[in-house]
């Protein structure tokens, strides 16, 4: 089966923005994309499928985690959008992940203090992602705070989290289960609540 | 829709007619066309086309002709138009060697293989008013010789021959692109060189003239001046091969300046490089002083002129950019304007006081 | 438009330009170099600003434009009429029915609301640029944090003047990390700019370089414990609305001078007009 492109690429493809953009200046709020799906057998959901389709182009450097890598998802992100393919993540303009993937270090690009904005972004297919949840996410776009759950969280969270250590450099993320997508940019601070006190242990 | 507004889109659209008005002037006479001002308003035609990186006589002329004359306006009008074309294709780089030339001069030796050609110049006309040419009169054909030259030999090669000069060679890397990514100072010699081709002829001009007036002195030769016509090729990979999609003319200047060295290399000269489009050696030999100057740091020379100061002669080269910001000062900035002026009358009125508390102190 | 893309920029660049503005709300305040394009008007009449609107517009926006506070002013009627003809948008005066905000100069006197974005037109982004021209230098001062230089500047005005002599494009520092130039408004729209609900973009086309303020972000105005910020404040009030809270204009009457002050944002005056009359 053929993966499906955008409809309307014009005004498709800014309909899907400004949610992505909203997602990025409000981190934490969810949002659903609305377009066609890619196959069910596919490692991606829509969500994801339309922030690339959104996002990429001739311009754009894309790396795959191994568990998503299949020649489905190549040739369909080579054929609608003409992206390049990198071997090397320290490249990716967007790397295409799971949690899985982030329990190994691997190096994408965090930028430079002098040009921070020279950096991957990470695309996060998950399993499960809910606006209720153990992860506590403040900074800017967070009137005070957000909560999410993510499902296998551990790896991913502390990968954002090292984030703060470096700013301005770091790693901004688009996360999403099916057609569901929120973003948790690098300016946020995560911290883990236990449910018990709801006490927060900063990541 | 109805949009609440208080006479502004009238008082612009008047505005605009009125311009047409005064583009058209007295209707009693005729009307120029797009074709008279391509051919006998060239050279303007080539600095437009040079200044807005396309290469369209007929748009350049266009521009011209919708412009009033005004060259800058002209510039933007066709760069404005330029941002909207496609990329269908990159040209390989241009040969200036195998050049179809029509003018040809060296300053540096008497006679050079291939011929000192003075071609079309204004060099060695006395600048006498020809009142001729207020009256109508054809102008006889020229005597020229039965064809262009054929390519002959770079200057600058004869002396690399020689390891006399710098060797510049291509080393086949992807040159930055300055209409697509923003400069990001430092930027490379090929940046530099692309800013300086669009760059605003009569402030490259001014730059190299300070040059040789001693604001960073270079010491330059014009080594070899060419103009004529070169071939544009891109690679087709269907066919596996170049072809030639046409031909364009073009100015070309290569300066030999001051010799540098080290322990190391031996001693030898040094380059300045001026490239644009049409028949424009103003422009191209204030280029070459320029790129020159601005290889000061790289070459290991002290930088303290303006003209060494890449940051400083690069972002202000730009004529549609800098024509843009200057005139924007007619935009309203009375919102500006009344935060300085409250700022002001608090600043006077304490300042009245402080002087009056300190008279009536010296009255006690 | 016959010819030319929806919202004139063509789909690559407006690619570019919203990977750039990602980039920007992710890191608040820093200043993202893009491709900017040339745009049919002249640099420095608002082509950042414009070149952000056309990436982020849809044809369901409805696009309000100002300039000084005002939607009758010739470039903001200009700016206008280009994106009714290039996205045949719906436009609006209105600061409560518009969802995109084209504005130079000014930040509208009524709060603006959750979902709205606001797109500033930007002459000179860099808030060092006066202090230091080279960018090489100043994008070094933004990597170490090393602001120091623009205390000293607002320091030496208050030794020579007894106060911080900018007014406006007041420099802010936003989430306590960036030093960023808020574009030449007043700095009695600064306090605005703090944990406003609105997205803010900044968008400079000849200096090829956007940035922003996500909503609910902290946004201090630059000063000092013994000279705190403070904005300013007329005598007056307006002529037309009464107005004793917004910012005015002063409006010259006759040849001896006399002088009337008015609302220097006219959809918030006349709407204060209609619910007084």
């Amino acid at each position: 089966m053929l993966w499906p492109g955008l409809t309307d690429p014009v005004h498709d493809s800014q309909r899907l923005f400004r949610q992505i953009l909203q997602a990025m200046s409000e981190p934490g709020t969810l949002h659903n994309l609305d377009l066609d799906a890619p196959p069910e057998v596919a490692p991606i959901g829509a969500a994801l499928w339309g922030a690339l389709l959104t996002l990429c182009d001739l311009d754009t450097r894309v790396w795959i985690a191994r568990e998503l890598d299949t020649p489905a998802l190549r040739e369909a992100l080579s054929f609608h959008t003409g992206c390049r393919l990198a071997d090397d993540p320290a490249s990716a303009d967007f790397a295409v992940v799971t949690p899985t993937t982030l329990h190994t270090e691997i190096a994408f690009a965090t930028g430079s203090d002098e040009y921070p904005d020279r950096s991957t972004t990470l695309l996060v297919s998950l399993d499960s992602l809910n606006d209720q949840g153990p992860w506590q996410i403040s900074g800017p776009g967070i009137p005070e705070r957000r909560w999410l759950d993510v499902g296998d969280g551990e790896a991913l969270m502390g990968c954002l989290a090292r984030n703060h250590t470096q700013f301005p450099r770091g790693l901004d993320a688009l996360l999403a289960c099916d057609a569901r997508l929120t973003a948790i940019p690098r300016s946020s601070r995560i911290e883990k609540c236990l449910k018990e006190d709801r006490s927060c242990m900063s990541q | 829709m109805y949009v609440a507004v208080k006479g502004g889109e009238q008082a612009i659209a008047n505005a605009h007619q009125l311009l047409g008005d005064r583009r058209r002037g007295d209707r009693e006479l005729a009307e120029l066309s797009v074709e008279q001002i391509q051919e006998q308003l060239r050279l303007a035609v080539d600095r437009v086309m040079s200044e807005a990186s396309l290469f369209d006589p007929e748009l350049a002329a266009l521009a011209l002709k919708q412009a009033s004359g005004d060259t800058i306006e002209a510039v933007f009008l066709l760069r404005a138009y330029r941002t909207t074309l496609p990329r269908l294709a990159v040209s390989e780089p241009v040969d200036t060697s195998a050049m179809r030339i029509e003018r040809r001069i060296s300053a540096t030796y008497k006679d050079i293989p291939g011929g000192q050609i003075l071609g079309p110049t204004y060099d060695y006309t006395h600048r006498l008013l020809d009142f001729m040419q207020l009256a109508e009169g054809e102008i006889p054909t020229p005597a020229r010789a039965e064809q262009a030259l054929e390519s002959c030999p770079q200057i600058l090669e004869l002396l690399n021959a020689e390891g006399l000069i710098e060797r510049e060679a291509d080393d086949g890397s992807e040159p930055y692109d300055i209409t697509r990514d923003p400069p990001d100072y430092p930027v490379d010699r090929a940046a530099r060189l692309q800013m300086l081709a669009r760059g605003d002829e009569g402030y490259l001009l001014s730059l190299a003239y300070s040059t040789q007036r001693g604001y960073g002195r270079n010491h330059p030769f014009a080594g070899e001046i060419r103009i004529g016509q070169v071939e544009v090729e891109i690679f087709v990979e269907e066919f596996g091969e170049r072809i030639c999609i046409g031909e364009i003319p073009v100015s070309e200047c290569q300066m030999i300046n001051q010799f540098g060295g080290s322990r190391e290399v031996a001693p030898q000269f040094t380059r300045g490089y001026g490239l644009s489009f049409g028949h424009n050696e103003r422009k191209t030999m204030a280029m070459a002083l320029v790129d020159r100057a601005l290889r000061a740091e790289e070459l290991g020379e002290p930088v303290n002129s303006p003209a060494q100061q890449a940051e400083f002669v690069l972002a202000h080269a730009d004529s549609v950019e800098a024509s843009g910001f200057v005139s924007h000062l007619k935009l309203p900035h009375y919102v500006d304007f009344q935060s300085e002026l409250e700022l002001l009358r608090r600043l006077r009125r304490a300042h009245a006081a402080s002087q009056k508390a300190a008279s009536d102190e010296e009255v006690i | 438009m016959n010819g030319y893309n929806f919202a004139y920029l063509d789909e690559q660049t407006k690619r570019m330009i919203r990977r750039a503005l990602l980039k920007a709300v992710a890191i608040p305040g820093y200043q993202v170099p893009f491709g900017g394009r040339e745009m049919p008007m002249p640099y420095g009449w608002g082509t950042g600003g414009m070149q952000l609107t056309a990436s982020i517009l849809g044809s369901d926006d409805v696009l309000k434009v100002i300039d000084q506070g005002a939607d009758d002013t010739t470039n903001a009627v200009s700016i206008r009429a280009f994106f009714q003809r290039v996205a045949g948008v719906e436009t609006t005066t209105a600061t409560t029915s518009a969802s995109v905000i084209q504005t130079r100069h000014r930040i509208p006197e009524a709060a603006l609301s959750h979902g709205q974005i606001l797109v500033f037109q930007v002459p000179i982004p860099e808030p060092l640029r006066f202090i230091e021209p080279s960018e090489q230098e100043t994008r070094l001062m933004h990597a170490l944090e090393e602001y120091g230089v623009m205390h000293v500047k607002l320091y030496e005005d208050i030794a020579r003047y007894g106060h911080i002599a900018t007014t406006y494009a007041y420099p802010v520092k936003v989430d306590d990390r960036y030093v960023m130039d808020p574009s030449p408004i007043p700095k009695f729209d600064n306090p605005k700019l703090h944990m406003n609900e609105a997205l803010m973009l900044f968008g400079a086309g000849r200096e090829k370089r956007l940035y922003a303020i996500p909503p609910y972000t902290r946004v201090e105005s630059l000063d000092f414990e013994d000279h705190p910020f403070e904005i300013q404040a007329w005598d007056e009030c307006c002529a037309l609305c009464g107005s004793e809270t917004s910012y005015l204009d002063e409006v010259i009457t006759d040849d001896a001078g006399n002088r009337m002050f008015v609302c220097s944002d006219t959809d918030y005056c006349m709407t204060r007009r209609g619910e007084v009359a």
